[in-house]
């Protein structure tokens, strides 16, 4: 006999069609039979077509330049962050992944190999020419700048008109190459730190790269091509930074 | 034995199954989004904007959605480096923006010490004219559920995603997510009261 505690807790399912034939169909023939259990099944099954047919939520207009502002920040970071902190951040993430866990005997490995690192840094450092570590957090005063007025600006009403929308997305490709420009302007200043170590002819061949981008930043004639080159300007000082950072981790020199 | 002269409603009469839609070049847009390019990575921007955006909106109310939704795309775009395929790229994105959006609410509720047994009110979403009077109310009382019965809720039956991927996302069994939907429904029948099958509501 199926009764109205048995069929309630199976309600969700089988106004899912989750049920199977025999019990689906005992659900049903109580339903035929109890007005209670089938006031419950109405009400649930309203709530569930009622939840279906919420409307879509759109994201704000500034959420892309938001997220690109954030990825563009911590590319800088990357850019900043010692070759040794960024393969032990890869490390972590394999470790992660792999689920590995470290025996004793490997701790004891790896605690040896740091205070190897430790050492050979520190003695770099008292040599006087390892470039002074950036924390992460210290970003340049434009980029900052720029990061802390996004933060405080008054954020546009969640839901906004198609009209706003539009008018948005006309001014995004202006606030990307603002965006991209920052970036530039950051990670010239680390590249130019690293340039005064460089021999001659690598200070030319950088010099002609970075000429030859800007021409083309400054010659496009759509702002998707100059965003391109910008794109290709950001990627080459990213290279030329990490490029140098690696051969001091090595203790090699240009 | 009763007659059968009560017809089961047509409603309750036939069930549906949900159907998921399968994404086919995910492997694609991935390797073009590893690889930098910005129009691979606007395409996933504008593929999962209102999925993320709308769940982030759901959990955590219409204040906070965007800095929410912020963090899991910034998390999309420096982990799919390391996303190595073991489920689908949409439920890996889901997780993201689940967790992210749980996180944030047990920090802000450090911060200000709401609610009790877990239950956080968040502001319902602005409603638009022609949304219904129900939906109003549904928008309501989802922000009166707890966080977690409201994640269940948002995925399973506003996204329309299987039991199946709703355990994925929330990584745990299939016969919790199913329990856990059937109480978050009750719990939103109670919260609704009248307002549910009383015929005031339909137009």
């Amino acid at each position: 006999m199926t009764t109205c505690d048995k069929v309630r807790p199976r309600l969700t399912a089988y106004l899912d069609g989750e049920l199977a034939d025999d019990r689906g169909s005992a659900v049903r023939g109580h339903l035929r039979e109890c007005p209670a259990c089938r006031r419950v099944a109405s009400e649930e099954a309203e709530l569930r077509d009622g939840l279906r047919l919420l409307e879509p939520v759109d994201p704000p207009a500034s959420l892309w330049a938001g997220i690109q502002s954030r990825l563009a920040a911590a590319e800088v970071a990357d850019a900043r962050r010692p070759v040794w902190r960024r393969a032990a951040a890869r490390w972590t993430r394999w470790a992660r992944a792999a689920r590995w866990t470290p025996t004793m005997r490997q701790l004891g490995g790896a605690s040896f190999a740091a205070a190897a690192v430790v050492a050979v840094l520190t003695w770099r450092g008292q040599r006087g020419d390892e470039p002074p570590a950036a924390p992460v957090a210290v970003l340049g005063p434009p980029l900052s700048e720029h990061l802390a007025a996004a933060a405080t600006a008054p954020r546009p009403a969640t839901l906004v008109s198609a009209d706003d929308v539009t008018a948005d997305l006309a001014a995004e490709p202006e606030r990307t190459t603002a965006s991209y420009d920052r970036v530039v302007v950051e990670l010239m200043k680390l590249a130019q730190a690293s340039r005064a170590r460089w021999n001659d002819g690598d200070r030319a061949a950088f010099d002609a790269r970075i000429a030859g981008l800007r021409g083309t930043i400054a010659h496009a004639d759509q702002p998707r091509s100059a965003q391109r080159a910008q794109r290709s300007l950001i990627r080459f000082l990213q290279s030329a930074i990490v490029r140098d950072d690696m051969l001091l981790a090595s203790g090699g020199t240009r | 034995m009763t007659d059968l002269a009560e017809p089961v409603p047509a409603a309750l009469a036939e069930p549906r199954t949900r159907v998921s839609a399968a994404l086919s070049d995910d492997a694609q847009l991935i390797a073009a989004c590893r690889r930098g390019e910005a129009r691979a990575m606007e395409m996933l921007y504008h593929q999962y904007k209102r999925r993320v955006f709308g769940m982030a909106h759901r959990i955590v109310g219409g204040s906070d959605a965007e800095e929410v939704a912020q963090e899991v795309f910034v998390r999309v775009f420096r982990g799919l480096a390391s996303f190595r395929g073991d489920s689908a790229l949409s439920t890996w994105i889901y997780r993201l923006t689940v967790n992210a959006a749980l996180s944030h609410l047990a920090r802000r509720g450090r911060r200000h010490e709401v609610g009790d047994d877990g239950l956080t009110e968040v502001p319902a979403p602005p409603v638009t004219e022609r949304d219904s009077a129900l939906a109003a109310r549904i928008e309501t009382a989802l922000g009166q559920l707890p966080a977690g019965y409201r994640a269940i809720l948002v995925l399973h039956d506003v996204e329309g995603l299987s039991h199946e991927e709703c355990a994925a996302i929330l990584e745990c069994r299939i016969g919790t997510c199913k329990s856990q939907l059937h109480k978050a429904r009750a719990r939103m029948r109670e919260l609704l009261g009248a307002h549910l099958a009383s015929g005031t509501t339909k137009p």
